[in-house]
C-alpha cells in the first residue's frame, strides 16, 4: 500500500474552503470528524465535480440499496453521466469517518483502540470468527496485544462486509477469514510492536461463493485514538497479478468550516505496511 | 347520548367474534394482551374489526434482556430500558449488538443465526426471538 502525503496546509479562515477533486479510481479519500453531532452526509457534499459543475453539492440525495446500505441517489439527466461516487460511513462515540471512492464499492470501520469486550476475547472469537482467526488470536500470549489484534480483525471484517454491501447476515463473519501476513518471513512475532510486522492483509472466503479475489485493505491508526479499516476493490490495471496500491488521502474536517490534510502527521499511522 | 349508545353496542358486537376467532388461533400462547386504538368510541364503530392485539414475551424474559443490555452498555441504573428501547438509541454499536446477542445466547441457552440477529432492533424484538427459539428447543 502506498500512502501519499499532501503538503497543503489550509489557512484557518473559516469561510474559504477549497473545492476538492473527486478521488481517482485507485484512490480512497478518508474524512473524519471530531467530535460528533454532525451528519456525515454533509462530507460528500463538499465534493465538486471537476468536469461538470452541474452537481450542486447541496442537492445530493441519498437512498439505501436493497440491503440497507446508503448510497448517493443521482438525478437522472439525458446528457449527463454522474460520477460513480461511492462512500461508506462509520462512527464511534468520539469519531465519525467517511470513506469516498469512485467506481469501487467501499467499506470502512472505525473502533476505539482502547475498546474492551465484555466477553472473553477467545470465547467471542470462537463464536463469531473463523477458526483460522481464532488460531491467530490464540497464538498471541500478551493479553493486551491479543486485544489489539482482535479489534483490528473486527474492523477489517466489518469493513469487508460493509464493502460487500449485503448486510451482516449475507456474509456472516464465520464464512470468511482475514489473513494478516507478517512482514518477517519467519512469521513469528519477535517484538511487542506488532504494527510494523503486518505487510499484507487479504481475505479468503470459506464458503462456496468466491467473493474474495478482488478486495484490498488498509488498516491504520487514526487520530491517535482509533483503528480504521478500509476495504475497496483492487484495480487490475496490471492485468491481474500485481497489487496496485491504494492511494489514500486523509483529512480531518469540521464540515463546512475547516479541513486539515493529516497524512504525514501522527494523526494517521499506517499499520498494514508500506510498499515502495 | 344516542350516538354513544349506538357506538357501545357496535363495540360489544364487534368485539366478541373477533376475540373468539383470535383465542382459537392463539391457544398455545400463555398470555394475550390487546389494546384498543383510538380514543373515541364513535371511531371504533366505523372500523369494527380493528382491535390491535400484541402477543408479548413474558415479563421475566423482557427483564432479563433489559439487564443484559444494561450490563453490556454499562448504563447507569437510572437509565430507562423498556421493551420498546432501540439498541442503537441506547448507544449500542455493531460490536455491542453482537455482544448482546452472545449474552442472550448464553443466558437462554439458544443459538441465534445471523439473519435473525439482524432483525433485532429493540428489547422487545430480542425477547420475542428468544421465546421463539426457546420454544423450538423444547
Amino acid at each position: 500500500m502506498n500512502i501519499h502525503g499532501l503538503q497543503r496546509n489550509f489557512c484557518s479562515a473559516p469561510t474559504t474552503l477549497l473545492p476538492v477533486q473527486l478521488p481517482t479510481r485507485m484512490e480512497s479519500h478518508l474524512w473524519y470528524v471530531l467530535p460528533d453531532a454532525v451528519k456525515s452526509e454533509t462530507l460528500l457534499k463538499r465534493y465538486v465535480d471537476q468536469t461538470n459543475d452541474r452537481v450542486d453539492p447541496r442537492s445530493l440525495n441519498f437512498k439505501k440499496n436493497g440491503y440497507g446500505k446508503p448510497e448517493v441517489e443521482w438525478q437522472i439527466a439525458d446528457d449527463w453521466q454522474p460520477p460513480a461516487l461511492q462512500f461508506n460511513i462509520s462512527h464511534t462515540s468520539s469519531l465519525i469517518a467517511c470513506g469516498v471512492t469512485v467506481d469501487s464499492p467501499i467499506g470502512i470501520d472505525v473502533e476505539e483502540k482502547q475498546r474492551k469486550l465484555k466477553h472473553h476475547i477467545l470465547a467471542f472469537a470462537r463464536r463469531y470468527f473463523s477458526s483460522h482467526e481464532v488460531e491467530h488470536l490464540t497464538s498471541i500470549s500478551d493479553i493486551e496485544i491479543q486485544r489489539q489484534q482482535f479489534i483490528k480483525l473486527w474492523t477489517l471484517k466489518e469493513a469487508y462486509v460493509k464493502a460487500l454491501g449485503r448486510g451482516f447476515s449475507a456474509s456472516p463473519f464465520k464464512t470468511f477469514t482475514i489473513q494478516l501476513k507478517a512482514a518477517a518471513k519467519r512469521g513469528i512475532y519477535l517484538s511487542r510492536d506488532v504494527e510494523s510486522e503486518i505487510s499484507e492483509i487479504s481475505v479468503d472466503s470459506l464458503g462456496s461463493e468466491n467473493l474474495t479475489n478482488n478486495w484490498q485493505f488498509l488498516l491504520l491508526e487514526l487520530a491517535g485514538s482509533h483503528y480504521a479499516a478500509i476495504c475497496m476493490q483492487k484495480h487490475n490495471t496490471l492485468g491481474g497479478k500485481g497489487n496496485v496500491p491504494i492511494k489514500l488521502t486523509a483529512r480531518r474536517t469540521i464540515p463546512l468550516v475547516e479541513d486539515e490534510c493529516v497524512l504525514g502527521t501522527s494523526a494517521v499511522v499506517p499499520i498494514s505496511g508500506l510498499t515502495f | 347520548m344516542a350516538s354513544l349508545a349506538q357506538a357501545s353496542t357496535a363495540l360489544s358486537t364487534s368485539c366478541k367474534p373477533t376475540l373468539q376467532a383470535l383465542s382459537s388461533r392463539v391457544s398455545s400462547l400463555k398470555s394475550v394482551s390487546f389494546s384498543i386504538t383510538g380514543k373515541r368510541f364513535p371511531s371504533l364503530s366505523s372500523r369494527p374489526g380493528r382491535l390491535q392485539v400484541s402477543c408479548s414475551a413474558k415479563p421475566e424474559t423482557l427483564n432479563k434482556v433489559c439487564d443484559i443490555v444494561k450490563k453490556q452498555l454499562a448504563l447507569p441504573d437510572t437509565t430507562a430500558v423498556t421493551a420498546g428501547s432501540k439498541f442503537t438509541e441506547l448507544g449500542a454499536d455493531s460490536l455491542d449488538t453482537v455482544e448482546i446477542v452472545m449474552g442472550l445466547e448464553e443466558e437462554f441457552g439458544i443459538s441465534v443465526e445471523e439473519d435473525s440477529a439482524q432483525t433485532i432492533a429493540t428489547v422487545q424484538d430480542a425477547a420475542d426471538l428468544i421465546e421463539k427459539l426457546v420454544e423450538k428447543k423444547a
